[in-house]
């Protein structure tokens, strides 16, 4: 079966303790390991603050993970984190070609800079509707 | 953009381009929370196009991007500006 590379990030209820978050994580990765997916990248971005209260919560325990996968692994994965009462939210996204190069460059640490071109005028702008 | 010769804009106003264009961006990710922020005001609105030049194509993703962020409580859907 074809795989196809993802990017998955979920939030992690911040009321629990450390090695809980560490059996969180461990357990969606087993499901992605056990399910003939390849683990590229686990980055587990640890307590950040919310810019808006989300379920009476105002931070939470950010893991952002990237792996090769066969497309019905996802259902499962998604199934599994819907039942879990400490994942909040969750995002999984499948990488297009596009998507891909930007991640090579953000491996190189080389993608462009929007604002490399800045005009100096910026003040300018204000006055114009 | 104005064709007639004696509009009172005529000369004031200069054409922007697109950032994302020029930088040859191909994908905006919903991580780079900084670069989003630019492109929004401070209510937490996106802005529109003609404020900020961007091209529809870009335009389109930094939306889409900007929606994932907030799904993920990393910008704020409204933000109370009330200090």
């Amino acid at each position: 079966m074809s795989k196809s590379y993802y990017e998955l990030t979920y939030i992690i209820n911040p009321v629990l303790e450390d090695d809980q978050y560490e059996e969180i994580v461990g357990k969606f990765t087993n499901i992605i390991k056990d399910n003939d997916g390849e683990i590229d990248e686990v980055d587990e971005w640890g307590i950040r603050k919310f810019e808006y209260e989300m379920d009476g919560k105002t931070n939470g325990y950010y893991v952002n993970a990237y792996f090769h996968a066969p497309g019905d692994l996802i259902e499962k994965l998604e199934r599994a984190m819907r039942i879990d009462d400490n994942i909040m939210r969750y995002l999984t996204l499948k990488y297009d070609a596009k998507m891909l190069r930007h991640r090579e460059l953000q491996k190189k640490n080389a993608v462009p800079n929007i604002f490399a071109f800045e005009d100096e005028d910026e003040q300018n702008d204000e006055d114009e509707d | 953009m104005i064709k007639n010769p004696s509009h009172p804009k005529k000369g004031h106003i200069k054409t922007r381009e697109c950032k994302f264009s020029k930088a040859g961006t191909e994908y905006i990710d919903y991580k780079d929370t900084e670069v989003l922020q630019r492109f929004m005001n401070d209510q937490g609105r996106i802005l529109p196009r003609r404020v900020t030049g961007t091209s529809a194509k870009y335009q389109r993703q930094l939306s889409r991007a900007i929606k994932r962020a907030r799904f993920l409580g990393m910008i704020p859907y409204v933000a109370d500006n009330l200090r």
